[in-house]
């Protein structure tokens, strides 16, 4: 009986796989969201505060990102007791890197952070509601991803940022962005993985591993939820 | 019963499914570097940019290389064509919408080289994203025409198929912005579309030019009763044969252009018996002759491409043979200057900015060029590799070099890898014309074999670059000698001292070609019917050499006996001897049994190096409009043939090419892909590793030392694969297991193979380096998506060495360890960071424990790190380096202590500074604060504000010694030593002194906090053990 059993859960993955072909953008969407904690949930997320370190050389720098939904993002990094960070609100953004000599902080130019912003300042996923958003979505079918074969959606934003998107098709996490930006009168690319998915307690699931964040991998080793963040946080500081 | 016995059985097959099935993605991280060159790059067939006042996004296709795109009038290219067809006949942007773009697939400079496209396709998406949209059988597509008022509208001039007749070819039209395609002009299975322009002002007034021509492998004709001009007022329903003013019929290809200002003026460069320049001002109705200098009636089939200022109706441009401009509106003609460097001859396309007509882009044989003043000068950009190379070689050197010819650009050698990378400027050209095979001589490093095309071979001394030529002779009494376009030049796979030319007959020399010995009878089928050439092109002659037929064209002596010499023919003969030339036995009829049509080019042959009697061959037979892929096998002497079969494959084979231990693992070039099986043949699979899905393979090399792949394209320069070493050691029960760490090889130490020079390459194109350190490698069933991948290096002791973040994709993975510890933890300083932090010490040689962990499960394997005994670099002198760089690691260490101590007290200093009330006690926190403040500011920089006002105290001074000694492959120096020895008496000093001070005022400090109720009990104990009891 247990075998039979087996084997109908068998045969209906055959056939989910079967349907598969007839993916849209939506359905994609709602997997990756249920996959990742599920919409109703999503809403409640109001900030995510991630630490992890990056290791250059086998020095490891310890990373900090803060998110405030719609409020701001700031990505702290210290190395040998200096502290440098990269800051964005909806209408403003600091970069401050004394390892590199700065002493200042350096405003992006307002171009810059009015197309990027859509991306940067929303923590509960940029798909989430994202007509409502102004955001346009599109199925593009299926990509090889490093050797898995990965449903790709592009996401054009409302101030004109597009992402292309990646999911595995076996959990729907999202396993690679490709970002492409053209403030500033130059076309860049960046290119983010994402692995070592994990729910955390509060029932969200995020990657414990991303790379593109820096020189190679950022191992994250703590992340909290909903926890007040003090908003001055997206001020600079010098 | 039975349900449950189907169920069972979908079972079983899902299983069998579930087993890794081996493909690109099974080698991972085994991608392909792409060396270049950028100094000589390829033909380009269609420039097309975005209509702005910048003018900076440009769509560039090539022969062979697919679409580039640069966003930035060409200070960077990117290729965006990856995955398709490499060959470009024609792009469109939609200006009114320029995210959409057209690209016709099939370059149509029709020569003999010319490859195939496989339809026509589009992006929505600024290139991002490519659907093929129809077309699919024109195999050459000449231009893409969008109706400037609608953007539905769209026509495309296909001439359709160069070998053979075909009814697809002709001028299609889409209404519906390309979904569905209509055939407007068909003239017959032998004329297609060569040409097309609307009206801007009035888009329904379309013009076309149909074209008759036909290649046989041996012959070319351009011209017949199907070329002519022709137009349409009615947007391609009903078409007028253009003829008043012009030559008489039979026409050749035309080129036709109009004047985008001033659209009744027509310009035709109209290939017949009197062919030159006509021009009309009324829209076609009546022509007259103008211009006929040579750039202007040079070779019309294959320089079709004539363009007017978008402002100017009399300027006109005729880029061809050389880049020439009229302002006459084409009555005269004047040559660009070479001023800003040599323009590469042979054009095919032009850009003009209409915004800006000063500024234009030339699409040449040898890439692209900009200018900026309208023509009169040009710039080379160095950054597009898309040479178009017929056949690779390397050498033995260290770091060895590759070897290749080039299609109309030469022969030419570079590194594999170079200091800072393979740059513009490591590329040496050693012999010019079209180039073919460049062979290095395996016994002699200054000598290297080249030619020119029809068999001008040379010997080229490596050191000065002078060329000896030393092609064959006819002797009295033989037939005049028949030397292929691609001549084969090849070396002895056993005996390398030999060396084998062939024309008609094959030569063979044991003095690098000094002197020959004829070794066979003609070897080709002789057939007088195919040595027309003289007779050639059709209107306009056309005999250099490229039609020459029934010649030899691969050569290959047995890896196992230097007797044995396999010969193959244009003409579809494969002969081989086991006597050293002496007897032949030709194999053709033994082919054709197993399926590979009569006169097939013999492309390749592979004589196995396991077993005299295996040999494998690949044949080509695209010059009678057949592209199947056929690559055969004999295990018998060519006695009996098996023809690979794969959905797999694509395009016409070009090179087979067994593996130097593997005998199962085999690799196909074809004109569209790369192809590989590790089961001898049974399954193939397409390689995607950073190799360009459809590239034009030519020729496979593998490295006897490096085991590289080495991939001579046609179109996208050389291509290198690292180490193919997994794809041998893959078995199917490895490729099962979830994981798999591979074999170690001896690691030698070093510090890198080459410096960088200390600048960065202000442009053109740079491939990167093979590593220098030996890879890390373990195959992953599957990516990881849960818990971490990470590699620890231990030592002897158990102490990890160093703890590495590990990559987690499907397939082969490699990641470099850089030999060294993890670097010491130094000390803070608030507003600097040192270096020193992330310099660590080389380890010394010895037996070290690999640990891969995956999630939860750990594999481990010893790791045997070398000393280079070939280095000047003694083992002696690497422990008195490994020795002082530790006591410099350890110091660093050590003042990181005493620094984190000194901050630990400052900060309870500075926390209980405020909750004191007594000024006495105040006081005495503010001088013993002071104190650690003027002993910190000795230690480490305190007040360095800038980058370019540098501080530097004692932990700058330890690093200096440090960083110097960790990345020399030398022992110290006396000076070095000497300093060593004060740096840690300071470093004592910093130790002791901080312990004084503690003596004089922590107890002090202590029993006043308590008294003042702001402390409980003692907490400024030396609690980080920062500061030892001296």
């Amino acid at each position: 009986m247990k075998q039979l059993k087996m084997a109908w859960l068998f045969t209906a993955t055959l056939m989910v796989s079967v349907f598969s072909f007839a993916q849209t953008a939506d359905e994609v969407i709602d997997k990756h969201l249920a996959a990742i904690g599920g919409k109703e949930k999503l809403l409640t997320l109001s900030s995510v505060v991630m630490e992890g370190t990056l290791t250059v050389q086998g020095m490891e720098i310890p990373v900090k990102l803060t998110q405030v939904h719609n409020k701001g993002q700031r990505v702290d990094i210290s190395a040998m007791g200096m502290n440098g960070y990269i800051i964005q609100t909806a209408t403003e953004g600091w970069t401050y890197m004394p390892f590199q000599g700065q002493t200042k902080a350096e405003a992006t130019p307002a171009e810059v952070v009015k197309e990027t912003s859509d991306a940067q300042i929303d923590a509960q996923s940029i798909l989430l509601n994202y007509k409502d958003k102004g955001h346009a979505v599109e199925f593009l079918g299926k990509e090889d991803v490093e050797g898995t074969e990965c449903f790709k959606l592009k996401v054009t934003m409302k101030n004109g940022l597009v992402q292309t998107l990646f999911f595995d098709p076996s959990t729907y996490f999202n396993i690679k962005t490709i970002t492409k930006s053209k403030a500033s009168g130059q076309e860049v690319e960046q290119t983010q993985t994402y692995s070592n998915f994990k729910k955390v307690d509060e029932g969200f699931t995020f990657p414990f591993a991303m790379t593109g964040f820096g020189p190679g991998e950022l191992v994250i080793t703590k992340v909290e939820v909903n926890k007040p963040v003090d908003e001055s946080l997206f001020k600079p500081s010098n | 019963m039975r349900k449950i016995v189907f169920l069972l059985s979908c079972i079983v097959s899902l299983q069998v499914f579930s087993q890794s099935k081996i493909t690109s993605a099974t080698f991972g991280m085994m991608e392909a570097r792409h060396l270049g060159p950028g100094t000589m790059s390829g033909r380009i067939s269609a420039i097309e940019g975005v209509n702005s006042e910048e003018g900076k996004t440009l769509y560039v296709g090539t022969a062979g290389g697919g679409v580039w795109k640069t966003t930035n009038a060409g200070a960077s290219f990117r290729s965006i064509f990856d995955k398709y067809c490499q060959s470009i006949g024609a792009i469109a942007i939609d200006q009114k919408n320029p995210k959409v773009v057209y690209v016709g697939t099939g370059e149509s400079n029709m020569r003999n080289s010319v490859s195939i496209g496989d339809g026509l396709y589009k992006s929505t998406d600024a290139g991002d994203n490519w659907t093929k949209i129809g077309l699919d059988s024109t195999e050459h597509i000449a231009k893409i025409a969008i109706d400037p008022k609608n953007s539905n509208t769209i026509y495309v001039a296909a001439p359709g198929p160069l070998w053979g007749d075909s009814k697809h070819r002709g001028l299609y039209k889409s209404t519906d912005a390309g979904k569905t395609w209509e055939k407007v002009l068909y003239i017959s299975e032998k004329a297609g579309c060569a040409d097309v322009a609307l009206d801007p002002s009035n888009p329904d007034i379309v013009y076309a030019t149909t074209w008759e021509f036909r290649r046989l492998p041996y012959l070319f004709n351009s011209g017949g009763a199907g070329s002519g001009i022709y137009k349409s007022t009615d947007a391609g329903k009903t078409w007028k044969e253009l003829k008043n003013g012009l030559p008489p019929k039979p026409f050749g290809r035309v080129a036709l252009a109009l004047a985008p200002s001033a659209p009744n003026n027509l310009l035709a460069i109209v290939e017949s018996q009197n062919t030159g320049l006509y021009i009309s001002a009324d829209g076609g109705e009546n022509w007259k002759q103008q211009s006929a200098t040579l750039n202007v009636i040079s070779r019309p089939f294959y320089f079709s491409t004539l363009v007017v200022d978008p402002k100017d109706a009399k300027r006109v441009y005729r880029p061809a043979f050389t880049f020439s401009y009229s302002t006459d509106g084409g009555y005269s003609f004047t040559d660009a200057s070479n001023e800003g460097g040599w323009v590469h001859s042979d054009h095919h396309a032009l850009w003009i900015n209409p915004n800006n007509t000063n500024h234009m882009y030339l699409g040449t044989d040898g890439g692209v060029y900009l200018s900026l003043d309208k023509g009169g000068t040009w710039i080379f950009l160095l950054n597009l590799p898309v040479g178009q190379f017929y056949h690779v070689a390397a050498d033995t050197k260290e770091p060895y070099n590759v070897y290749g010819g080039l299609q109309d650009n030469g022969s030419w050698v570079a590194p594999s890898s170079a200091p800072g990378g393979v740059r513009v400027g490591d590329w040496k050209a050693v012999y010019g014309g079209d180039g073919f095979w460049v062979v290095p001589d395996p016994s002699d490093p200054n000598i290297a074999y080249a030619e020119s095309q029809g068999g001008d071979v040379n010997r080229i001394d490596l050191r000065t670059i002078k060329s000896m030529s030393i092609k064959p002779e006819q002797k009295e009494g033989e037939d005049k000698l028949r030397w292929n376009w691609n001549t084969p030049i090849a070396v002895g796979a056993k005996n390398t001292k030999n060396l084998y030319v062939g024309a008609q007959y094959l030569y063979k020399s044991t003095d690098q070609g000094r002197n020959w010995t004829r070794i066979s009878p003609d070897l080709s089928t002789n057939d007088k019917k195919k040595q027309e050439q003289e007779n050639s092109g059709g209107l306009s002659a056309d005999n250099t050499s490229a039609e020459n037929h029934c010649t030899i064209f691969a050569i290959s002596e047995s890896p196992l006996d230097e007797n044995i010499i396999w010969a193959g023919t244009d003409d579809g003969n494969l002969q081989y001897t086991t006597d050293g030339g002496k007897t032949w036995t030709n194999v053709s009829k033994n082919i054709a049994v197993a399926g590979v049509p009569a006169q097939t080019w013999v492309s390749s042959i592979e004589p196995s190096r396991f077993d005299k009697n295996v040999v494998y061959a690949s044949f080509d037979n695209h010059m009678y409009g057949d592209h199947k892929t056929y690559v055969g096998k004999s295990s018998d002497m060519g006695k009996t043939w098996t023809v690979f079969k794969s959905d797999e494959f694509s395009g016409f084979a070009h090179k087979v090419k067994e593996d130097l231990k593997n005998k199962d693992l085999l690799f196909i070039g074809t004109e569209m892909g790369l192809f590989a099986t590790v089961d001898g043949g049974e399954s193939w699979f397409r390689m995607k590793n950073n190799v360009p899905w459809y590239a034009l393979v030519r020729d496979i090399q593998i490295h006897p030392v490096t085991n590289d792949l080495i991939i001579g394209t046609h179109g996208r320069g050389i291509l290198v694969v690292d180490d193919i070493s997994p794809m041998r050691n893959l078995t199917k029960d490895i490729v099962d297991k979830d994981v798999f760490l591979f074999p170690n090889k001896l690691m030698v130490l070093t510090t890198g193979r080459f410096g960088d020079g200390g600048f960065p390459s202000t442009g053109g194109w740079v491939a990167g380096n093979a590593p220098s350190i030996e890879p890390i490698q373990y195959y992953l069933k599957e990516r990881v998506n849960s818990g971490d991948v990470k590699i620890e290096i231990t030592d002897a002791n158990g102490k990890v060495v160093q703890s590495i973040p590990a990559t987690k994709r499907k397939g082969v993975n490699k990641i470099s360890w850089n030999q060294r510890i993890t670097p010491p933890k130094v000390a803070v300083s608030g507003t600097k960071i040192d270096q020193g932090g992330f310099i660590a010490p080389q380890v010394l040689p010895g037996e070290y424990t690999l640990k891969l962990k995956v999630g939860n499960n750990e594999y481990t394997q010893k790791l045997q790190v070398v000393h280079d005994d070939k280095s000047a670099f003694t083992l002696a002198d690497r422990n008195v380096q490994y020795d002082a760089a530790m006591k410099l690691f350890r110091m660093h260490e050590q003042l990181a202590k005493v620094v984190a101590d000194i901050n630990d007290k400052q900060k309870m200093l500075k926390d209980n500074m405020e909750k004191v009330k007594n000024a006495k006690v105040k006081k005495q926190l503010q001088e013993y604060n002071d104190k650690l403040e003027t002993l910190r500011g000795e230690l480490v920089p305190t007040k360095q504000k800038s980058i370019f006002a540098d501080e530097t105290r004692l932990r700058e001074d330890i690093t200096q010694v440090y960083a110097r000694i960790c990345f020399t492959e030398a022992a110290p120096n006396n000076l070095q030593l000497d300093r060593i020895k004060f740096l840690q008496d300071k470093v004592n000093k910093a130790d002791t002194d901080n312990t004084v001070l503690a003596k004089q005022y922590e107890e002090k400090i202590k029993s006043a906090l308590v008294k003042e109720g702001v402390m409980e009990k003692p907490k400024v104990e030396n609690k980080t053990g920062g500061a030892p009891v001296p």
